[in-house]
């Protein structure tokens, strides 16, 4: 079949073989993208068995859930049968579970987030029916992928008898599922979803034992045991709480098990943040508990929802309201301890997933995401973005994570520090640098701004998919007009009051662009010292600073409905960076910068040095729009009204870096639904002191 | 040869929540033969120890016995039959 071409798929290599069939990794030349393609084997299925699995993996193929795996197409031709499904780089559970068993910390958050996807397809009504560990994927984020979701051949009654009888001789495909098959499915009933809680429960206890809860050396042996026996005991260092769950999904009749995966999530989501308590009570772990521990209540973001993202240098903090934006709730720190100096929400392709990226001092730089507002975290193993060897070059902080167009829902672009810009086009899975721009020939005489030589600004021109502008510090405006291959700089009129030569072609230490998508050829820029237009995509600037108390600045936002507004905040001087006159005051422009207002009411005007970065304000695209912004002292301020009025919303974080607002769009119901006992705090002490560990941080 | 590497907390999500990893390395192995295989066994750790260059993080430091490998050859610091080796992250922070 290598080198064949399926439809548009070309096929490209084996990667795997079943009972059912090869699976390949194939190349989709409409979509351009590698996708896995399972080509069931001649002999697989009859006539009326095809048309009932086409029928189900049709079904199959409408659950859209971060830890299924996708199901793109259901194809046939004369001879073939296939299923194109998601390409998935990783391990399978069965292939990570050593003899021993995996951490109890590792146990729930795999069992978490594979209870989740059950969850999910059985709210839709559709039942696996073949879970175990060859059909459970672990990326190398960490991230679990269930797969063959309703694919499994339905075994008839005499399948089965035969299988219990001729163990020893079965297919491989049989004699892998035998050992999860539940006790009412044995005795020749069809089985509902529950027989899916039942798989679960044999898969936690084989993760968590390195061993399977019912065995002997012939089928027979090995039904008996499930239908008649108790499981073998775990361990006795197996946690209380950990054996009650497994043992509870491995109860033999069915109304007696958990009801629902919801539930099995809920419970092990539970068990998280007690776990290591349990498991490890010697004085050299506790210090590590009081690290790994230390936590908060989860958010329950519902649709409409909006979201605050705001990442401070000793770890990021989510929050929630309603559309009225009047009260807010509070999770965090997230990543405690470590810097997060870029956020971002991508709602595309009806995801809901968070990115941040974690800077921890000694340990390096990580992209991470959570697809539940905050409960599980990735934590890859590998570095996701990292410079290639040649260039000797290493990571040392990540500014800003971007999404691409619209229209280009896969795509994700980080600028990084060294100043160089990374490119996603698979949802962030995969990294690659782009080389046009970290190839440039400037780039060797690029000198750091104080932050470092980072590239901190990535602005996509959402009208042209070959146009895009970053902005780095100290380098200035640079301009793509052929998707990445060529950089030009684009700072003609940019005066630089730390050169001799005031106006050079690069070495610019811009603070911030922005743009309007309605207006995409014209910029705003806050420098190192002025304020800028650009009316023809950055060819040249002109100066705007007409009426602001300083020109100094690192913040600038622009609205989301109107082109001609523009938000910034002005700081002293390069020497006193801080807000003039102690007087905390936003500035905006309604004419693009023919004048600028002062906007303060409710913001304090008196001591008040205050500081806002170059990522510490931010708009939801609410009408009238919410802006917010974060100082270095750790108050966070909102307007409901475009700023007219603000108001405190948090004060006491450490100092805020970034700020991001969203408002959340479902057009169902929402992947992270509310866990077990997990409500939404209401006031920011609570979440601080709340100690129980329902998600992955560090 | 055996060797001990003492894993600090922050990275023990990586072991198992171990904080001593025995490995086998051939004899007369060197400071990063001994790290490569440390980091074979718990893939986590290579990338929180070491840069995408390779190098050691700036503010991680590691310990043959009781030496601080800048001082002794860096990577290419000897590594004894049954000596302890600790990654000990930097008391630098802000």
């Amino acid at each position: 079949m290598i080198g064949q071409t399926l439809d548009h798929y070309k096929i490209l290599a084996q990667i795997g073989e079943g009972g059912m069939g090869v699976v390949y990794r194939a190349r989709d030349e409409v979509l351009n993208r590698d996708v896995a393609l399972k080509l069931l084997a001649p002999g697989a299925l009859d006539k009326v068995g095809r048309s009932h699995l086409l029928r189900e993996a049709q079904t199959v193929s409408s659950l859209s859930h971060p830890n299924i795996c996708t199901i793109h197409q259901v194809g046939q031709t004369s001879s073939d049968f296939y299923v194109v499904m998601e390409l998935i780089e990783g391990r399978s559970l069965s292939d990570l579970i050593t003899a021993t068993g995996l951490s109890m910390e590792t146990v729930t958050r795999y069992g978490t987030q594979i209870a989740d996807a059950l969850a999910h397809a059985h709210d839709r009504g559709i039942v696996h029916r073949d879970l175990k560990g060859s059909n459970v994927m672990v990326t190398a984020e960490g991230r679990v992928k269930v797969l063959d979701f309703g694919l499994a051949t339905r075994l008839e009654h005499e399948e089965i008898s035969e299988l219990t009888l001729s163990y020893s001789s079965l297919e491989s495909k049989l004699v892998g599922t035998l050992p999860y098959m539940a006790p009412e499915v044995l005795r020749g009933q069809k089985g509902d979803h529950l027989r899916d809680l039942w798989a679960l429960g044999v898969l936690l206890y084989e993760a968590t034992a390195g061993r399977l809860p019912f065995r002997g050396n012939t089928g027979f042996e090995v039904t008996s045991a499930i239908l008649r026996e108790p499981p073998t005991p775990l361990p006795a260092t197996v946690p209380h709480g950990l054996v009650a769950v497994i043992q509870r999904c491995l109860i033999k009749e069915p109304t007696e098990r958990y009801q629902r995966a919801s539930e099995v999530r809920a419970a092990l989501e539970a068990l998280q943040g007690a776990v290591l308590q349990i498991r490890h009570p010697s004085e050299e772990t506790r210090g590590q508990q009081t690290l790994v521990l230390r936590g908060m209540e989860h958010l329950t973001v519902k649709n409409g929802d909006v979201l605050l993202l705001v990442g401070t240098n000793k770890g990021a903090f989510l929050l929630r309201s309603s559309r009225e934006r009047a009260r807010w709730d509070v999770a965090g720190p997230y990543f405690h301890g470590q810097g997060v100096y870029a956020m971002a929400y991508d709602g595309r392709n009806r995801r809901h997933r968070l990115w941040v990226s974690t800077n921890s001092l000694m340990w390096g730089t990580f992209l991470r995401s959570s697809d539940d507002f905050g409960r599980i975290w990735t934590t890859p193993l590998e570095a996701s973005i990292r410079f290639p060897i040649e260039s000797g070059a290493s990571l040392k902080n990540i500014w800003q994570i971007c999404l691409g167009r619209e229209e280009e829902p896969e795509t994700l672009y980080c600028g990084v520090e060294p100043a160089a810009l990374f490119e996603s086009r698979d949802g962030g899975e995969s990294w690659s640098l782009v080389r046009g721009l970290y190839d440039h020939p400037h780039r060797p005489r690029w000198m750091p701004g104080n932050g470092g030589l980072c590239l901190h600004t990535v602005l996509p021109d959402p009208g042209n998919k070959e146009r895009m502008y970053v902005a780095v510090s100290a380098a200035g405006v640079y301009r793509t007009e052929d998707g990445g291959n060529t950089w030009q700089a684009r700072n003609n009129g940019i005066r630089v009051v730390f050169m001799p030569e005031k106006y050079p072609e690069f070495g610019q230490c811009v603070h911030k662009i922005v743009l309007h998508k309605a207006r995409p050829e014209r910029l705003f820029l806050q420098n190192h010292w002025g304020l800028y237009r650009s009316d023809n995509r950055g060819d040249s600037w002109q100066d705007i600073a007409r009426g602001v108390p300083s020109d100094f600045g690192f913040a600038m936002l622009m609205h989301p409905h109107d082109a001609d507004c523009v938000y910034i905040l002005p700081v002293e001087s390069d020497e006193f960076r801080c807000t003039p006159e102690g007087r905390l005051r936003v500035y905006r422009t309604r004419n693009a910068g023919g004048s600028w207002e002062s906007l303060e009411c409710g913001l304090p005007q008196k001591g008040a040095y205050e500081t806002v970065l170059r990522d510490g304000i931010s708009t939801d695209s609410l009408d009238p729009a919410g802006i917010y912004f974060g100082t270095r002292s750790g108050k966070l301020f909102g307007s409901r009204d475009e700023g007219k009025d603000w108001k405190k919303i948090l004060e006491g974080l450490p100092q805020i870096v970034c700020v991001k607002a969203v408002v959340i769009e479902m057009d169902e119901a929402p992947a992270a639904k509310p866990y077990g006992k997990a409500k939404p705090t209401t006031k920011r002490k609570t979440s601080l002191r709340k100690s129980v560990r329902r998600g992955k941080r560090r | 040869m055996q060797i001990l590497f003492k894993i600090p907390g922050p990275l023990r999500e990586f072991t198992e929540n171990r904080s001593d990893v025995r490995v086998e390395v051939e004899a007369g192995a060197d400071l990063h033969k001994a790290l490569q295989t440390v980091f074979a066994a718990c893939p986590g750790l290579r990338d929180r120890v070491l840069t995408e260059a390779g190098q050691i993080r700036e503010h991680v430091n590691i310990f043959v016995a009781n030496e601080d490998v800048r001082h002794t050859g860096g990577l290419a610091t000897a590594v004894p039959d049954g000596v302890e080796i600790s990654i000990v992250p930097a008391i630098s922070g802000g």
